[in-house]
């Protein structure tokens, strides 16, 4: 897996490629906390590099999304595959965080 | 060092208790399909390997340790198969020190040794695991036919190594089935050993009794999915056999069991073991035979229905983590926590994954299908054990836990040389589909049920937690159902059936559709269920492994499957026959 941070006015995108499973999710994991230190609470996690996501890869998700809950907070996906669309929606996390087509469309919003 | 009482240590000299000046050294292995475990006793006569293994490598080791003890003392080396499946013996094929019947006389049972001579692949097992096999030589041919004409008369042998040996054939079992052909061998005046009949893993299949240990060959495993079934082997002869081993342990003086793969147990243990593949045994009347052909659909099956068991099991786990994260918001900590204990998620992650390397490498390596069908097998049983049914099927949507079980448990059965259930009877098309698109569209619980759990905490809140992890699948979904008046009757599996379709609409609703189209029609002598939907994600990577397991199981459920993609809209049609 390999992630990159690049962060922006709007918010910080890490474009994440790979497989996110239980050897790779705590490097995901240190990658968003890093930047969470930081100051950056409006963050994008861009999908299209990824593959496939085990449910390590979901827990951190959900862990994210519990970091970033204040009202000026911003936590989303962008540009998911569809393999990987179909585990988020079908296990009900659409309702907890955004997914946006691209990242022009997150960040438009944001 | 000598071992303990309770216990033989590996890759270490120690005495054989109830042999006089007899040692042996264990080269015990972790289970695998590649090798066997090996064992080298030395007598004051002469020196015995058992099963000198699959892998050049650990013979190599094993003739170190012979010719060490042929530098203290030189005697006569034999090298005893418990039967002749590769992974006893192919090790030792190009080492001349071992093959060659001038320096060790191999000791096989008599199908056993005719399989080796003819080079037979099938009987060896060599053609399944895609490995090259050369005629052997065996010297020593045990259990023969022309002995049992001269039953409990000693008979004389002499060998190209030197040796000079005496058999007696006879029978042994008091119950009527338990019956066992012996051969008691004596190499000069120390001790001698035992041979056993005991066919069903395969024909040529012996036990061997030497002071207060008995070497069993693979009866061990002989019921397992993937090793039953395998070219000689017989469920009537190996139940009679695990009769025969029952009493010979029952009639004591026996301490520890020594297994062809893994761990040297002790005698009532095994005693136990093979109690549970007896009952393994009786259930396995009629199961197809494992050869290539069937080895190659059941490694093709196992990808298939890994990728689906991998989803499914993350969707369940994330259901749960998404029960955890509300229950969590709504200010109940304990039991956000409870619920994500539920999955033991991190060695299903892991059990998921190890196949996932062992798949790729599989392909990497082009490697012959029974290794990749077994190792599903083995990944499948562990998941089985940590899948926690009962308690998933209150807190999450019932269905994927049934969908996980069912394919679980399919795979198992294909594996173990039985057809996976289909019981194709008439069903009326129409109420099967607007009942599953009802049951995908409504809560499990009404708004009444909710309301009238309000008293009761206990109630209220499990009433809660099953509504949280229990998301109607088309909620959000704007489906049209055309089913027309007419009743269409086919001829289906009604459970297989509407699987395929909970498939098909998750398909469609995971990947973002969100309008669908259901059509149930008669055309002919044929009924038909249309699912299209419009979708961005044409020709997906992936898709095709799903597509591929679809069509497997409309199979099974009684109908055919067709799948196209064309301007931005899918569309899947089941046809089966009109009934």
């Amino acid at each position: 897996m390999e992630i990159t941070s690049a962060t922006q006015e709007r918010g910080t995108i890490l474009s994440v490629s790979g497989r996110v499973d239980t050897a790779t999710a705590p490097t995901l994991e240190q990658a968003i906390n890093k930047d969470i230190d930081l100051g950056h609470r409006r963050i994008l996690l861009n999908f299209s590099g990824v593959s496939y996501i085990s449910s390590g890869g979901l827990r951190v998700l959900l862990a994210t999304a519990k970091k970033l809950k204040n009202p000026d907070d911003r936590f989303g996906l962008s540009s998911l595959s569809p393999e990987v669309h179909k585990i988020l929606k079908l296990a009900g996390f659409t309702s907890i965080f955004s997914i946006y087509s691209s990242e022009g469309e997150a960040l438009d919003g944001w | 060092m000598t071992a303990g009482n309770d216990q033989l240590i590996s890759h270490q000299w120690q005495p054989v208790f109830g042999a006089a000046e007899s040692v042996i050294f264990p080269f015990i292995r972790k289970i695998d399909t590649i090798s066997s475990n090996s064992y080298v006793i030395q007598t004051p006569d002469v020196i015995l390997l058992i099963d000198p293994g699959g892998l050049t490598e650990q013979a190599e080791n094993l003739l170190d340790v012979v010719g060490e003890c042929r530098s203290e003392r030189d005697r006569p080396l034999f090298v005893f198969l418990t039967h002749a499946h590769i992974d006893h013996f192919i090790g030792a094929q190009h080492l001349p020190a071992v093959a060659s019947s001038v320096s060790a006389v191999f000791s096989v049972q008599e199908s056993g040794a005719d399989a080796l001579e003819r080079g037979d692949g099938m009987l060896t097992q060599a053609d399944l695991l895609g490995i090259t096999q050369l005629p052997m030589k065996t010297g020593f041919r045990l259990l023969t036919r022309q002995r049992a004409d001269v039953s409990g008369a000693p008979v004389s042998l002499a060998f190209s190594n030197g040796a000079e040996v005496t058999v007696v054939q006879d029978r042994v079992g008091a119950e009527p089935g338990t019956e066992l052909v012996r051969e008691r061998i004596t190499f000069g005046a120390g001790p001698g050993l035992e041979v056993y009949h005991t066919p069903g893993h395969s024909p040529d299949s012996i036990c061997i009794r030497f002071g207060e240990l008995l070497f069993i060959g693979d009866i061990l495993f002989a019921a397992n999915p993937g090793i039953a079934g395998l070219r000689g082997w017989s469920q009537e002869d190996l139940i009679r056999s695990l009769a025969g081993i029952h009493e010979i342990l029952m009639g004591g003086g026996i301490r520890f069991v020594c297994p062809g793969h893994g761990r040297v147990i002790p005698a009532q243990d095994a005693d136990r073991m093979l109690s549970a593949v007896r009952n393994d045994a009786l259930a396995l009347s009629n199961i197809a035979e494992l050869n290539r052909e069937r080895a190659e659909d059941a490694a093709a099956f196992a990808e298939d229905c890994m990728d689906q068991v991998n989803e499914l099991f993350t969707i369940m786990a994330g259901r749960l983590y998404y029960v955890s994260y509300v229950m969590d918001e709504l200010g109940e900590p304990e039991i956000a926590e409870r619920m994500s204990a539920q999955f033991n998620g991190d060695a299903i992650d892991e059990l998921l994954e190890a196949f996932k390397d062992f798949a790729d490498e599989h392909h990497r390596h082009d490697n012959v299908s029974i290794h990749l069908a077994l190792k599903a097998g083995q990944v499948i049983a562990r998941l089985d054990r940590a899948f926690r049914r009962d308690e998933l099927a209150r807190l999450i949507d019932p269905s994927f836990v049934q969908r996980a079980s069912r394919l679980l448990s399919d795979y198992t059965t294909m594996l173990r040389g039985f057809c996976p259930p289909s019981d194709l009877a008439v069903c009326e098309l129409t109420p099967l589909v607007k009942a599953l698109v009802t049951g995908l569209s409504v809560s499990m619980s009404s708004d009444e049920e909710m309301f009238a759990s309000a008293d009761d905490d206990a109630a209220f809140l499990d009433m809660l937690l099953a509504r949280v992890g229990t998301r109607p699948l088309l909620e959000e979904i704007d489906l049209i159902l055309d089913a027309g008046d007419e009743p269409v009757s086919a001829l289906v599996d009604r459970e297989l059936f509407s699987d395929l379709l909970t498939y098909i609409l998750e398909e469609l609703v995971g990947t973002g559709s969100h309008r669908i189209t259901m059509t149930v029609e008669r055309s002919g002598n044929e009924a038909s269920v249309m699912i299209s939907a419009d979708t961005d994600s044409p020709d997906e990577p992936g898709a095709r492994k799903t597509w591929r397991f679809l069509e497997r199981l409309c199979e099974r459920a009684g109908g055919r499957l067709a799948i196209t993609d064309a301007d931005n809209l899918r569309k899947f049609v089941v046809t089966t026959s009109y009934a």
